[in-house]
């Protein structure tokens, strides 16, 4: 079985497969504060999952979702990943989030380009498209930048996350169909995340750092350096 | 509650432990200073990057050199405050999915405790009572430590902490990053009585101390001397600034040892590797009859072996009451 489970969105998203048949899943929004509780509500999570499946010894595989999305999500995520790894001797296998989320319009909507859009802060966002041959690379942009930034071709594509509902206009002047804001396919599922894993095959699960954050975006420090020293 | 495995991520040091009671059978510490000095100072972003990058391999580290391994631990212990919050997060994540995957317990610290408690390791613990100063980069504060596991604060910074004062005047001075190092080195070429620097000592008798005036004039110099001129007079800034701050660090110590009956005293935090502050309070304890525990350098500044040490007297948690457990950042 596979142990999946991504917060680099606002959302805490755990879950647990059998042969891509969900034995478990399980999701937490933002806490009372607003912000998000991966940080509490995780690895709660993850033990109510591993309980469903029977304990520790059936899992197989950890898959965990490696952005792109909030760092500190990534991170707590990742950590979390690595240590439950260096602790029991599980490989670890790391999915790209906005595939996740791609994977979850797919099913959705299975015959449309459907583009999963994650809220980057700062007015931008991450995004990857799947135009039927899988969920393509992440990309950052700011919204109206998504059409070019894809390649193109997002006439009539079906769009859902958190950055596409942000951006709703944006996003649709792109030629996407944005999700209604209340669809559930806007949250990202942990169960894609498993069956990711599983569909990356044998050989695609590593030593826990082998899985390493797509943050996408240096730290801002450096940036700032580079424009100093550049000029 | 024998074999501790400590964690700390707390600010820019990547650190993990195996405590046997207090004896500390392995301390890492990955530095992350040399990363940071490009920037001037220590950045966030950058560090909590370096930590997840660093912790795994540290912990493995710390378990090899005790010479046992996970198995071999009976609880985990890690820094849950205070600090930088994507850096804890990092270090209370992984502390939290290693003792869940083993059912073991969790211990969770508080990071001045830990300096405090670097007191207790061997070889040669020192035990309470006793008064603490503890200043580093983060923090100084005078700690009233009556029994171990707790502390009272006798008096603490009001603005910067010593060691952010020291960062701030090596800059000013062109020095480089960290700045205790960078201070103390120009310093050694130089004459302490050069320049009058303000030592903030406020007449109530407080123990409070205060940093910013210092660093406002020492701004003032700099900019009445213009650059050439510091560049010149370098030492003698430098000098002169770290006696101005080990003078009043020394001062308020002075002050506490005058309004307590101790007979005691603990150096601990990054500026607590200062030379000229070991060689000022070992004087002014000799002068009083008081002992002084001056702390090897590697448990001054951040370790895990320190976080261990404080962990013997929390409470362990058991599994599963803390899978929730959050860091904060104060
Ligand atoms: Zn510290």
């Amino acid at each position: 079985m596979i142990l999946g489970f991504d917060t680099a969105t606002p959302d805490t998203a755990v879950a647990v497969a059998d042969r891509g048949e969900p034995v478990f899943e399980g999701s937490a929004g933002p806490g009372a504060d607003g912000r998000p509780a991966a940080a509490r509500e995780l690895l709660v999570m993850i033990e109510e999952a591993v309980a469903a499946a029977g304990g520790w010894n059936r899992i197989a595989t950890i898959a965990v979702g490696r952005g792109p999305g909030s760092f500190t999500g990534l991170r707590i995520a990742i950590s979390t990943a690595r240590a439950l790894s260096q602790a029991r001797g599980i490989p670890v296998a790391g999915v790209d989030s906005t595939a996740a989320l791609a994977a979850g319009l797919r099913e959705r909507d299975g015959g449309r380009t459907v583009v999963g859009v994650i809220d980057a802060r700062r007015g931008e966002v991450f995004a990857a498209v799947d135009r039927g041959d899988g969920p393509g690379e992440p990309v950052v942009c700011t919204p109206d930048e998504l059409g070019a930034a894809l390649g193109g071709g997002l006439e009539g594509a079906l769009a859902g996350g958190d950055g596409a509902v942000r951006f709703r206009a944006e996003i649709e002047a792109s030629g996407c169909v944005v999700l209604d804001d209340e669809d559930r396919a806007n949250r990202l599922s942990a169960r894609q995340i498993c069956l990711l894993a599983a569909n990356m095959g044998p050989g695609s699960a590593h030593h826990p750092a082998g899985v390493t954050p797509k943050y996408m975006r240096r730290p801002d420090a450096e940036r700032w350096l580079e424009r100093i020293d550049g000029s | 509650m024998n074999r501790i495995l400590a964690i700390e991520t707390s600010c820019d040091d990547t650190c993990a432990a195996v405590l046997e009671g207090p004896r500390a059978l392995s301390n890492i510490v990955s530095s992350q200073a040399r990363l940071h000095a490009r920037f001037g100072g220590i950045v966030p972003e950058v560090a909590s990057r370096r930590h997840l990058e660093l912790i795994n391999p540290v912990i493995d580290a710390a378990l090899e050199d005790s010479g046992g391994d996970l198995e071999s631990v009976d609880a985990i212990a890690v820094t849950v405050k205070p600090g930088l919050i994507g850096a804890l997060l990092v270090g209370v994540s992984t502390a939290k999915a290693i003792a869940a995957a083993t059912r073991k317990p969790l211990i969770a610290v508080d990071h001045l405790q830990g300096h405090v408690a670097a007191a207790y390791l061997e070889p040669d613990p020192l035990e309470p009572p006793f008064l603490a100063l503890i200043a580093s980069g983060g923090h100084t504060l005078l700690a009233e430590v009556r029994e171990a596991g707790t502390f009272a604060i006798a008096g603490q910074t009001l603005d910067d902490a010593a060691g952010e004062a020291l960062d701030k005047a090596a800059r000013l001075l062109g020095l480089g990053f960290p700045g205790g190092p960078a201070i103390q080195r120009e310093a050694a070429e130089g004459d302490p009585e050069a320049f009058g620097m303000p030592v903030a000592m406020s007449r109530d008798g407080g123990l409070d101390f205060s940093f910013s005036g210092l660093k406002t004039a020492l701004a003032y110099a700099v900019r009445d001397l213009g650059a050439e001129e510091t560049r010149e007079r370098r030492a003698d800034l430098a000098a002169s600034f770290q006696s101005a701050v080990v003078g009043q660090l020394v001062a308020k110590l002075g002050r506490a040892l005058d309004a307590g009956d101790w007979d005691a005293v603990a150096l601990g935090g990054g500026v607590a590797a200062n030379a000229l502050l070991r060689e000022r309070a070992r004087d002014l304890c000799d002068e009083r009859g008081v002992r002084l525990k001056l702390l090897p350098f590697e448990l001054c500044t951040d370790n895990a072996a320190m976080i261990g040490s404080a962990a013997r007297f929390e409470p362990p948690v058991a599994h599963p009451d803390y899978l929730a457990l959050d860091a904060a950042a104060r």
